[in-house]
């Protein structure tokens, strides 16, 4: 085959060759098309499985780890709550609006394959430096295309992040997380149980879109590719995917259906081969009875990304009545092949076999790679220049940042609250959603802390864990499972793949020692633009429960006059990264200090004691501190018409980075017993102030409260538009 | 006396089961479920049009919708003065279907609005007659075609006859405009001529248990079966 060809199917001419050897004869378009999306990174994970296998995923919570469509955790009783995120950044750089949109649309779809309602979303944003009208237009294009999808299909969007760094400029990431709630007796999986069922269509027409979606996320960009990839984009239609939503959902619950699997990246190549992989079967389908939105060929067919489609397998004599139920919802149903025992994919088109391959040389035959890597050089310990930092200096130096203001103007396009369990919408610690009809609430949050991770792959990550484990706690919310999604630059660089496999190691660390197993994830490589990588970012979802809603703790003051407490230690400002950043100190990634180690097992004290303190109803309000220090962490407390008047040593504390860090609120009265809980557990605190009325003051300094309030609000909207 | 009520839904409803609670836990009563393909209602004290994208917000807002098959089963059960409220695409509905003044057309600022907004009552009716005159009421709104518009005409009957129930206004401590979305008015609100028949923006169905940011949309169920 054409040398040309091979390449340009993001196939190296050794894979051609493997492949090539394994099968003992030429392949045809179609055949070389399957490879080409089958063992693509996004798929196949080649270069990431090594690490990936290392990754903590069981203990008696976890009812399935990654492999699935998502994950599912054990809630007691009959609930299961299934989650999983994914990323969708290639499309979103090149088409922001419908790349954003159909990246939602794509994990809600494996929620609710799982046979689970998914009952809220969250999302981690990240773009270039605003000065530019591109990075405008990116912003306002994800962020409306996020909420135009959850927004009509009417799923709560109740968190996530958004951050703003250089390294993003030419790779804006869009990571899309979605939780749904699934009774334990009623979990589908993808794996057909039995030979000669039917494999049926279910949704939307198939089209030109996305042809190739999965290679180009597989992909390094180049300055003037935009135009060309746009055709690969999909469209989505969320009116379609509610539909298709509930019309599953009645599918699944009327017995009908044996197993499910939604046709995301790479359509119904990667679908029915992932099928027949599970159940170890085989698969025939014949491709002329796809229902189809124009003429396409064979090829275009196996490759489209049309979204809102599903492939399902049914018994033999159950068509009409599944044809029934979809039909009042709309749907295209077309019954287009079976279940087979001879453990091949082969597709027909015209009476004619286009594709017939073994699945294991497609699935287990995959490359995986053991790239080489780097480990990042020793830092040297240097001391920085701070004298120019007065206190109004590092309030307004924060106040102009973007990453530091309130993002109303971006949550505020989601609807957080239909569904109407929504128990805290966005802009807190934790996004909380209670189950219907129950006392029980979910609790989660998207984190990554992608400076440390650059300085330090494996602390860095370490750090991030801590932060969404302490984002739950805050809340008191019992931290569960983590979703991970791996956002790198190329692999092919050393040094790049040293920031996968630390910070890889640093998340099987965490994960092992907080006791929260990894249960799905995504990885996106080739984030960079020429030689421009994007800093390391593994985002991760960490979901938790508590299971009476009454001891839920607010992340916001609750009354004048609470006594104001810092838990945990101190960083040194020389050693804090994103203090340094922020203040513009530091400028040079090489420059930094090495991080600071940090002890779990503190960590886990604290958050142990913290949840004991919240169930006896001993904390007003509780939030952690992170990125900007304890001074944004009562930023974020700030409701109603409350203050906050505090003092420090120096004014540094209150803007470095904490480890194990919470500011909380407690009542006078409650003082005491908190105290001694804290004593006895060698906890580090210090009262710190109170909460005040319409006034913020530090040290004895009066700040313009009314000013201040106004642009931590406001600002990120002046700042934007 | 028990309260009987029932919620449509059509193909892209998505507060229709928010709704259906709303209901159950207010009135301590089963709520029925019709499906827009129904051509036959059985008599119910109200019926709610729930909010959501009916028909993937297809041509406009509601106007699928407004031609469905159990349409002509709710304008009669309108016309023999029982209660209808629409919410949101219920609102939107009503005004296509022509039971309500005026249109809902994008909001002023051209993108998607979700978040708590403040209410008052402007004209009394039995939806709001439990509530007092200049109480604020806190509930969340989650529209992108909520800027209420009609004609000078059409606004001046409004007012005459008194037909607007509920109108945006500024809430303690809130820093934004009062008028959230560019409505003609500040109207968030308004009903038919007989008084029976509301279509509002605001979603009472999310402002009424105790983790809600307010409990304030309780008011409309109570003020209709007290």
């Amino acid at each position: 085959m054409n040398k040309e060809l091979i390449l340009q199917h993001g196939l190296t001419l050794d894979e051609f060759q493997i492949i090539e050897d394994c099968l003992k004869r030429d392949l045809t378009m179609e055949e070389l098309g399957i490879f080409s999306a089958m063992w693509n990174e996004h798929c196949c994970y080649k270069t990431s499985k090594k690490w990936l296998k290392k990754l903590p995923t069981k203990n008696d919570i976890v009812i399935q780890g990654p492999g699935e469509n998502a994950g599912i955790i054990d809630l007691e009783d009959n609930d299961g709550i299934a989650f999983k995120i994914e990323s969708h950044n290639h499309p979103s750089y090149i088409e922001p609006f419908n790349g954003s949109a159909t990246g939602v649309g794509g994990i809600l779809r494996d929620i609710f394959t799982m046979g689970a309602r998914p009952i809220a979303t969250l999302d981690s944003i990240r773009f270039g430096e605003i000065k530019t009208d591109k990075t405008k237009y990116l912003l306002n294009g994800v962020v409306h295309g996020i909420g135009h999808y959850g927004n009509c299909i009417g799923i709560p969007n109740i968190g996530g992040e958004c951050e703003f760094d250089k390294t993003y400029d030419y790779n804006n990431l869009v990571n899309a997380m979605a939780i749904g709630h699934v009774k334990k007796n009623a979990i589908f999986y993808s794996k057909p149980k039995t030979v000669g069922g039917l494999i049926v269509y279910i949704g939307s027409k198939t089209g030109k879109d996305g042809i190739h979606g999965a290679s180009m996320a597989s992909d390094v960009f180049s300055e003037d590719d935009e135009d060309d990839k746009r055709p690969s984009v999909q469209v989505g239609d969320p009116f379609m995917e509610k539909l298709l939503m509930e019309g599953c959902l009645e599918l699944m619950s009327s017995g009908l259906i044996e197993s499910m699997q939604d046709m995301g990246a790479a359509g119904i190549t990667s679908s029915s081969v992932e099928m027949a992989s599970k159940g170890n079967v085989g698969v025939l389908i014949n491709l002329d009875k796809i229902p189809l939105r124009q003429p396409l060929t064979p090829y275009e067919i196996l490759l489209s990304e049309s979204q809102e489609r599903m492939l399902a397998v049914i018994e033999k004599g159950n068509d009409e009545k599944v044809r029934e139920i979809l039909k009042k919802w709309q749907i295209d149903f077309e019954v287009i092949g079976e279940i087979t025992n001879t453990k091949r994919v082969v597709f027909e088109s015209q009476n004619k076999k286009i594709v017939d391959l073994p699945v294991n040389i497609i699935v287990d035959d995959a490359p995986e790679y053991d790239r080489e890597f780097y480990l990042p050089k020793k830092r040297n310990k240097r001391k920085f220049d701070l004298s120019n930092l007065t206190l109004e200096k590092m309030i307004s130096n924060l106040l102009n940042n973007l990453n530091h203001l309130e993002k109303s103007w971006v949550y505020n396009q989601y609807d957080s609250t239909v569904m109407g369990d929504t128990v805290k919408e966005p802009g807190q610690a934790t996004g909380i959603v209670k189950l219907h009809d129950s006392q029980k609430v979910i609790g989660a949050s998207t984190d990554c802390n992608p400076l440390y991770i650059r300085i330090n792959p494996e602390l860095g990550m370490i750090y991030t864990v801590a932060e969404a484990y302490r984002n739950l706690i805050a809340s008191n919310i019992k931290p569960m499972a983590i979703t991970n999604n791996l956002n790198f630059a190329s692999p092919l660089d050393p040094n790049i793949m040293g920031e996968i496999v630390l910070s890889v190691n640093g998340l099987k660390i965490s994960a092992s020692q907080l006791d929260t197993p990894i249960v799905s994830g995504n990885v996106s490589l080739y984030n960079q633009t020429n030689d421009a990588p994007i800093n390391p970012t593994p985002v991760i979802g960490m979901v938790g429960s508590n299971s009476n809603i009454n001891k839920i703790v607010s992340n916001k003051f609750q009354s004048e006059g609470d006594i104001i407490i810092s838990i945990g230690e101190n960083i040194d400002p020389h050693k804090s990264p994103y203090f340094l950043q922020d203040q513009e100190i530091v400028e040079d990634i090489n420059l930094y200090n090495e991080l600071e180690n940090i002890n779990l097992e503190d960590e886990k004290i604290t958050a142990k004691i913290l949840m004991e303190i919240s169930d006896n109803n001993l904390l007003q309000s509780c939030n952690d501190i992170s990125r900007g220090g304890i001074f944004m962490t009562l930023m974020k407390m700030i409701q109603k018409n409350y203050g906050f008047n505090i003092k420090a040593s120096n004014d540094f504390e209150l803007f470095c980075e904490y480890k194990s860090g919470y500011v909380t609120t407690i009542k006078e009265n409650n003082l005491k017993k908190v105290f001694a809980l804290l004593d006895e557990n060698k906890i580090n605190y210090e009262e710190i102030g109170r909460v005040v009325i319409e006034e913020i003051k530090i040290n004895s300094k009066n700040i313009d409260y009314f000013d201040i309030k106004d642009q931590y609000l406001n600002n990120f909207e002046r700042i934007i538009n | 006396m028990s309260f009987k009520s029932a919620v449509i839904t059509f193909p892209g409803s998505n507060c229709d089961r928010d709704a259906i609670t709303y209901l159950r836990d207010l009135t301590n009563n089963d709520v029925l479920n019709i499906w827009h393909d129904e051509t036959f209602i059985p008599s119910v004290d109200l019926i709610i049009l729930p909010g959501g994208f009916s028909f993937g917000d297809y041509l406009r807002s509601g106007a699928m919708a407004s031609k469905s098959n159990i349409i002509p089963e709710v304008i009669k059960h309108a016309n023999s003065g029982k209660f209808l409220l629409g919410i949101c695409n219920g609102f939107q509905i009503l005004s296509e279907i022509g039971l309500l003044k005026g249109a809902l057309i994008q909001n002023n600022k051209l993108k998607f609005l979700g978040k708590d907004c403040f209410v008052k009552k402007k004209h009394e009716n039995k939806f709001n007659k439990l509530i007092k005159k200049d109480q604020v009421l806190q509930i969340p709104v989650a529209h992108n075609e909520g800027n209420f518009y009609c004609s000078n005409d059409d606004l001046n009957y409004l007012n005459d006859e008194e037909l607007i129930a509920f109108e945006y206004c500024m809430g303690s401590f809130s820093n934004s405009d009062a008028n959230i979305n560019g409505s003609i008015n500040n109207i968030a609100g308004i009903t038919n001529e007989g008084k029976n028949v509301l279509g509002m923006m605001p979603h009472p169905e999310r402002a009424y248990q105790n983790f809600h940011t307010s409990m304030d949309g309780k008011s409309i169920i109570e003020s209709l079966i007290s």
